[in-house]
């Protein structure tokens, strides 16, 4: 009822429309009529549409309205349909006159056959309406389907209709219902489904609506359908006539259905009206009379033997069921229905658009063609669209619209779960969070919004504008100005300019640095007199520097007097040191008195050069004066040099520290590089070199007199590589006896290795193999001697020495060399066999090889000692070979000379080597268990284990106090402790222990009380693994064990505030 | 040590005849605090001068039920008189004592019910209010902009608060023991959960925009998110009786409540157990908490009609800390919770004294529990198995959210 309300609008608007129509269309038919004596229904239908289609686009808009309005009401229209469809559908069909009386407009009624043909056009458009689809479903109980089967439109169906239905009778609505749904049932072809809706279940309408328009057919097949309708449609009702159902699940089958319900519901005026209109429809015109003819008799038959027809429906489709109640409807219906010409509702077939453009064919086909093309877009459109569902209950709805906000709300607020997750994460915050946007304010902001307050200000202001910098234009103005004047170029000039000066600066003051170091006199007043002669040259005008010069030098002089003078009196730290000390050992009084001599020397020196030189420098200019004070420099140095060595000798006899070795050696340095300096500059001074040399030691001549090869010195402990000087050979020989007395046994010893580095191949310049002396000299203890240091520094000065003579001397020298040396290894043997008979044991290595030195680099490593015979000559033999590969400028004659003199020695050796074999009887094993003679370290730590398991074991202690509480004196038996006098200790059994049956380690088995106070009992939450913990509890936090950064780091707490600050919550940033 | 001599209690302001039912900081301010009390006097404190900056001792007829913040210099006040009035609290005449002759409200919003409480949009002229329904308004028009109510309620609204962050989403208490959560934007009440007890006071953390605190009746306290409502995140237990109000701190890593026990407490965000308690002699049930601006103070208004201010952190020292003195602090406060485990240092961090009562009440309280929960796992004993299973503490909470 609520629907019928609210179409009331439409409705009205509508009925001016269908008056007119009305008219129109009454008298058309009725011309057709009269054309046509007996006329099919199809004609009739298009007769019906033809005028529709004119009406339709005025339907449409109404329609809209409609939509619109019908959507709320709309679940009331569909209970009041399922009440409707619920009962039978006669209740209705008997209401039906009843409504129509009620209705106000007499017009209406007239119209209905209109409004069905106009609904049927609008259906069409407004298939996509779910109010339309949807009511009908629901109402389809009454099949009062139209046996119009030509039209088969089922798309084109108009919404209006169903308003006008709604405004004048409920049943008018359930027809076009019905009509809809037949015509859908029309489309799908399917039996079952027509059944079903003759049933009138409004569930299952629906359900099928809802599949049919899913599956709506696009125009063609209807197009098709309709060309091929009418030669069917006298086919089909002739079959209605007999049973609708035997024809099949075809389309006819459909028609038939719709023919029959028509019939049963129609009157016979609306037959005949039907019948006008086929015979409107050119195709049908032929047959027309026979199927009218046969309706008729179909028609008749009807009444009385529509329930004989029902049952065989019910056979030939699947429901059974559907038939029956259909056949009663479509009676009720027929009986019901509205006698008027108008009310066509009744021939609603589905109005297909084909039938609304037939009419069109005869006009114009270019024009039909066009609106065809255009009307089957428009029909595939609407066929696929859906209905949409009912609007549910305003609660429910409301429920999903709280939901859908509900997830709206969600979803933005989620927007948030980043930011949470961070601040949760977060190991440290500083709030507020969001810190407020700083501006930033530049000078140029500051200067905009300045306004002079103070007299000071407005006043420096007031200057300012006068000076025309007030302001960013005016200072920007001035600017150009001035920039105006000069050219790139002239840019570029000054800043080069500017650049040169800058590195002129830099190099003069680099210089002046490296000038600044020197600090050679002669130097510094060859200098002087160049500048004095600049001056010269320069004019008198310089008179005043000079004179500051003279004043400077002067002051320079009197300096270094008074220098010498403090240095070398008692003044001095030492020397006041000295003095205080009282009483002086003779040493002491010696070093004093040799400082004060010194001083003296100096003093005197100093004076008799220093007047000398005083006077040169103020009065000589001249060239020769250079020489004289060079010659009097190499003088210097001479003398120098002469006290030097003098004094050396003197030194020699103290037993002061100088006398020390070390500072012996460091004194040795000195000199020699003091006269290094000393020759560098003479030479560098084009002066001869004085050989003071000559005079003293023979061994100095040739290292003057040789300054090429290499220069090897040795001072101290080390000995030193340079280029230049040949290295003397005394000094070689003077360091020989230096080494310990048993270098050589150590260098034996280590030429005894196979493959030691040290063999001659190795050397920097050896060209001969050292004669080995003996090899069978083994260090007393190999664990004992450092093998490395040793092995490998003193061989090779002991070859460098044999090279130095192998090189430079002559053959007599050399063997007389060789013949030294022998005597020496041979005391050093005799030495050490001494040695030998005093230890007890002489330990044999076993691990040397008795192949010696020579074999080492040719033969490998033998294990076992090939007889002295056999070796000497092994090594005689291999000697040759080497010395010529090592030494190619060595002649061979050298060589050989060499060799023979190491057989010589090897048989020496041999003699030696013979007695230490003998004694060789210990092993390595042996020595080291002598090492660790005494040390039960395994024993003792089963002893102790044992000790303390005894100790953590269970066990009674009887504490009886003797006398106490028994009986004393003689004879008396010893009575067993009694029970409460024995403590029982509960200790640990061993085979519980933890370090039992594990013989290295010993597991103390004692409890920590103190420390058990501060030990959990289960891990603590945040951490998940022992280690973890353990790990944290050992990082200490404080200053002592972290670095400032890292303390800081590790206290900061997690969140920081700053007392004042506002903290305001967080806020969307857009 | 810090134990020992921690003096949290800072001072109370007076002024207040009856108790002060309700609370409110300016925000953006530190000081402007204002507080609406039983006998509908209504005063803004300025809290680092302890001076009131307006006083009006008759706002409203009967209580001042809710008090919010509009802008800078204006305040809303609703009472039971069914009123809401629109304040100026800015001119204060020279002894700072407030004008002679009583103040007029600039505008008055008549309501048809009493309302219950007031909350003001963070950003927006827009105010919403808490009686039957929840209403909208704007500060420029007489009548509610909108309704906004869950459709079968027939509740009394006890408190509604906008989000601070999403500031169009609301949210809701209600006496039928209800949370209900809004927004202006939909302009509906999307989701309503009904709760074993019924709410006091709700408060929506300020750095976590989904989180929303609840004060119960149930003596917890409880966050919710509001994307899922089924179970609270967090029950924080440790009153003993109903809590009447809570505030999160502006850091959203603490809140206080006051409750009915007569003991204000802060919590740490996401910890259950153990708050700091606070309490005096002479303070009563505590109806309002606020945390202040900068997260160093509470306060707390109390059924004596006094504003008490607290320290946030008991033993926090109030003045100046060099970096030395602040490195030490730190350093200390950073041993502490490395050795929270160690049983004696947590014990004296743990500890707390506490008035009697509510240290006996507590102790009834946990007996009643145990007592509850033994017999809960007595039946359960006795029933067949796996029929009658333990429900998680925090399922029970709830019992039905409605869409």
């Amino acid at each position: 009822m609520v629907r019928q309300v609210q179409s009331m609008k439409p409705r009205k608007s509508q009925v001016k429309d269908q008056k007119a129509y009305n008219a129109r269309g009454y008298e058309k038919r009725q011309s057709l009529k009269a054309k046509k004596a007996a006329g099919g229904r199809k004609n009739t239908d298009v007769y019906e549409y033809q005028p529709e289609k004119e009406r339709r686009s005025k339907v449409k808009l109404l329609l809209e309205k409609d939509e619109m309005l019908g959507a709320r009401g709309h679940d009331s229209e569909d209970e009041d349909d399922d009440e409707d469809g619920g009962r039978g559908k006669g209740r209705k069909g008997k209401g039906k006159p009843r409504m129509l009386g009620e209705d106000e407009d007499d017009m209406e009624i007239g119209e209905d056959e209109d409004e069905e043909i106009d609904s049927d056009g609008a259906f069409d458009e407004s298939d996509e309406e779910r109010f339309a689809g949807f009511s009908f479903a629901s109402q389809k109980k009454k099949p009062i389907a139209k046996a119009n089967k030509p039209f088969k439109t089922p798309a084109t169906r108009g919404v209006r209709f169903e308003v006008d239905l709604n405004e004048d009778e409920e049943e008018d609505v359930s027809v076009d219902q019905t009509d809809d749904a037949f015509d859908e049932e029309d489309r799908q072809e399917d039996s079952d489904e027509e059944e079903e809706e003759e049933e009138g279940e409004p569930d299952e309408f629906v359900d099928v609506l809802d599949i049919l328009d899913g599956r709506g057919e696009p125009m063609s097949e209807d197009e098709r359908e309709s060309s091929a309708k009418p030669s069917q449609s006298f086919a089909e009702e002739d079959r209605d006539a007999e049973d609708d159902v035997l024809e099949g699940p075809s389309r006819r089958d459909d028609t038939d259905e719709d023919q029959d319900e028509d019939e049963d519901e129609d009157s016979e005026e609306e037959l005949e009206e039907r019948a006008v209109a086929i015979s409107a429809s050119e195709d049908e015109e032929e047959d027309e009379i026979s199927k009218i003819d046969s309706l008729q008799t179909f028609i008749t038959s009807l009444d009385a033997g529509q329930k004989r027809k029902l049952p065989e429906d019910d056979g030939a489709h699947s429901t059974l069921e559907a038939r029956p109640p259909k056949r009663r409807l479509l009676q009720e219906r027929t009986e019901t229905g509205v006698e008027n010409e108008f009310a066509t509702h009744f021939g609603a077939t589905k109005l297909n658009l084909d039938d609304l453009l037939t009419p069109l064919a005869s006009t114009s086909s270019a024009n039909l063609d066009s609106l065809k093309k255009s009307a089957k877009v428009l029909a595939s459109t609407s066929s696929k669209h859906k209905t949409l569902s009912a609007p549910l209950p305003t609660r429910t709805q409301e429920r999903l619209d709280r939901e859908a906000a509900y997830e709206q709300t969600k979803e933005e607020v989620d927007k948030w779960n980043a930011t949470m997750k961070r601040i949760k994460e977060a190991e440290h915050l500083s709030f507020p969070l969001q810190a407020p946007t700083a501006e930033n304010t530049s000078s140029l902001q500051l200067a905009a919004k300045f306004k002079p307050t103070t007299e000071l200000e407005s006043a420096v202001d007031k200057l300012m504008k006068a000076a025309n910098l007030r302001g960013e234009a005016d200072i920007a103005q001035t600017e150009t100005l001035k920039m105006n004047h000069l050219t790139v170029e002239e840019v570029a000039a000054r800043r080069a300019e500017l650049a040169k000066t800058r590195e002129l600066m830099f190099r003069a003051e680099a210089k002046a640095k490296r000038v600044a170091k020197i600090k050679s006199k002669t130097y510094r007043r060859l200098k002087k007199k160049e500048k004095a002669k600049l001056a010269d040259k320069l004019g008198e005008d310089v008179d005043v520097d000079e004179l500051d010069e003279d004043g400077r030098l002067k002051m320079e002089v009197e300096r270094a007097r008074e220098r010498a003078t403090l240095k070398h009196k008692n003044t001095g730290k030492w020397a006041k040191a000295m003095q205080h000390r009282g009483e002086l050992d003779a040493d002491q009084r010696r070093d004093i008195a040799e400082m004060l001599d010194r001083g003296e020397k100096l003093r005197r020196r100093i004076r008799g050069e220093g007047s000398g030189s005083e006077s040169e420098d103020d009065d000589e200019d001249s060239e020769e004066d250079e020489e004289t004070i060079k010659a009097r420099a190499f003088d210097e140095l001479a003398a120098l040099r002469r006290d030097d060595d003098g004094a050396d000798p003197e030194a020699s006899k103290s037993k002061s520290v100088f006398e020390m070795k070390f500072m012996k050696d460091a004194m040795a340095r000195d000199r020699q590089r003091a006269n290094q300096i000393a020759d560098d500059f003479v030479k560098e001074m084009g002066g001869r070199i004085p050989h003071e040399d000559d005079d003293e030691e023979g061994d100095d001549a040739p290292d003057s007199a040789e300054p090429h090869g290499a220069q090897i010195e040795r001072v101290g402990g080390r000995v030193t590589y340079r280029p230049g000087a040949l290295p003397h050979l005394t000094d070689w020989i003077a360091f020989v006896p230096i080494f310990p007395s048993d270098t050589s046994s150590v260098t034996l010893k280590s030429t005894d290795f196979p493959g030691d580095p040290t063999s001659p191949v190795s050397l920097i310049s050896s060209d001969r193999p050292l004669p080995t002396p003996v090899d069978d000299e083994a260090p007393a203890n190999p664990w004992l001697v450092p093998r490395g240091g040793d092995a490998a520094a003193a061989p090779t000065k002991q070859r460098k020495h044999e090279v130095a003579v192998g090189k430079h001397s002559a053959t007599a020298e050399k063997s007389k060399n060789k013949l030294r040396k022998k005597k020496q290894s041979l005391e050093e043997e005799r030495a050490r066999a001494k040695e030998d008979a005093e230890v007890a044991i002489s330990m044999a290595d076993v691990l040397t090889l008795p192949s010696g030195s020579g074999s080492a680099s040719h033969a490998g490593p033998s294990s076992t000692a090939p007889p002295a015979k056999g070796k000497k000559s092994a090594k005689a033999k291999s000697k040759a070979p080497e010395a010529v590969q090592d030494d190619s400028d060595d002649s061979s004659d050298d060589s050989d000379a060499n060799s023979e003199l190491e057989e010589q020695e090897k048989v020496v050796d041999s003699k030696l080597k013979g007695k230490s074999r003998a004694v060789k009887a210990f092993e390595q094993r042996d020595i080291v268990a002598r090492a660790f003679a005494g040390d039960n370290v395994v024993q003792q730590f089963a002893e102790a284990k044992r000790l303390e398991m005894q100790e953590d074991a269970p066990k009674e202690v009887d504490t009886t106090l003797p006398g106490w509480g028994s009986w004393g004196g003689a004879g008396l038996k010893k009575s067993a402790p009694k029970p409460q006098f024995v403590k029982k200790v509960a200790g640990v059994d061993p085979k519980t222990r933890a370090d039992y049956n594990k013989a290295h380690v010993i597991i103390s088995e004692k409890r920590d009380k103190k420390a058990a106070k501060y030990m959990v009992k289960d891990l603590p939450f945040p951490y998940t693994s022992k280690a973890q913990f353990e790990r944290n509890m050992d990082t200490p936090l404080g200053t002592e064990w972290n670095t400032r950064v890292g303390f800081q780091r590790g206290t900061l707490p997690r969140v920081v505030t700053k007392p004042g600050t506002i903290i305001s919550p967080l806020e969307k940033l857009l | 040590m810090e134990r020992i001599f921690a003096k949290p209690f800072i001072g109370a302001l007076e002024g207040h005849v009856d108790a002060v039912e309700c609370m409110a900081r300016q925000p953006g301010t530190l000081d402007m605090v204002a507080s609406g009390s039983w006998d509908g006097g209504l005063i803004v404190h300025n809290i680092i001068k302890k001076s009131q900056q307006m006083r009006i001792d008759v706002a409203h007829k009967g209580k001042i039920t809710g008090i919010t913040f509009a802008d800078s210099n204006r305040l809303l006040s609703c009472g039971v008189d069914r009123n809401v009035k629109l304040w100026d609290f800015r001119d204060v005449d020279e002894n700072g004592a407030g004008p002679s002759e009583p103040r007029k409200p600039l505008s008055v919003f008549p309501g048809k019910t009493a309302f219950n409480s007031i909350d003001h949009h963070r950003s927006d002229p827009l105010f919403a209010t808490a009686s039957n329904i929840v209403q909208v308004w704007d500060e420029t028009k007489s009548a509610p902009i909108s309704n906004l109510t869950f459709p079968t309620s027939s509740e009394t609204i006890s408190a509604v608060r906008f989000n601070l962050s999403e500031s169009s989403v609301l949210a809701s208490i209600g006496s039928d023991r209800t949370f209900t959560l809004y927004d202006i934007r939909t302009g509906k009440a999307e989701r309503r959960v009904i709760m074993q007890m019924r709410s006091n006071s709700l408060s929506w953390s300020p750095t976590f925009p989904t989180s929303v605190l609840l004060a119960s009746e149930d003596h917890n306290l409880y966050t919710f998110d509001i994307r899922s409502l089924t179970h609270p995140t967090q029950i924080y237990k440790a009153h003993v009786s109903a809590v009447m109000s809570c505030d999160w701190s502006p850091t959203g890593t603490h809140f206080v409540s006051g409750g009915w026990d007569r003991t204000v407490r802060i919590w740490k965000e996401g910890q259950g157990t153990a708050p700091e308690v606070y309490h005096t002699k002479r303070m009563q049930r505590v109806m309002s908490t606020l945390f202040t601006a900068d997260a160093r103070f509470v306060l707390s208004g109390s059924d004596d009609g006094n504003l008490r201010i607290w320290k946030a952190k008991a033993h926090e020292k109030l003045g100046i800390i060099d970096s030395r003195e602040r490195a030490a602090l730190e350093y200390r406060e950073r041993l502490k919770e490395k050795w929270k485990m160690d049983a004696q240092v947590s014990k004296v961090s743990r500890s707390r004294h506490i008035p009697k009562p509510v240290h006996k009440a507590a102790q009834l309280k946990t007996t009643m529990l145990e007592a509850h929960r033994v017999k809960e796992e007595r039946r359960r004993k006795h029933t067949r198995a796996g029929e009658n299973k333990p429900k998680a503490e925090r399922k029970k909470v709830v019992i039905t959210e409605q869409t």
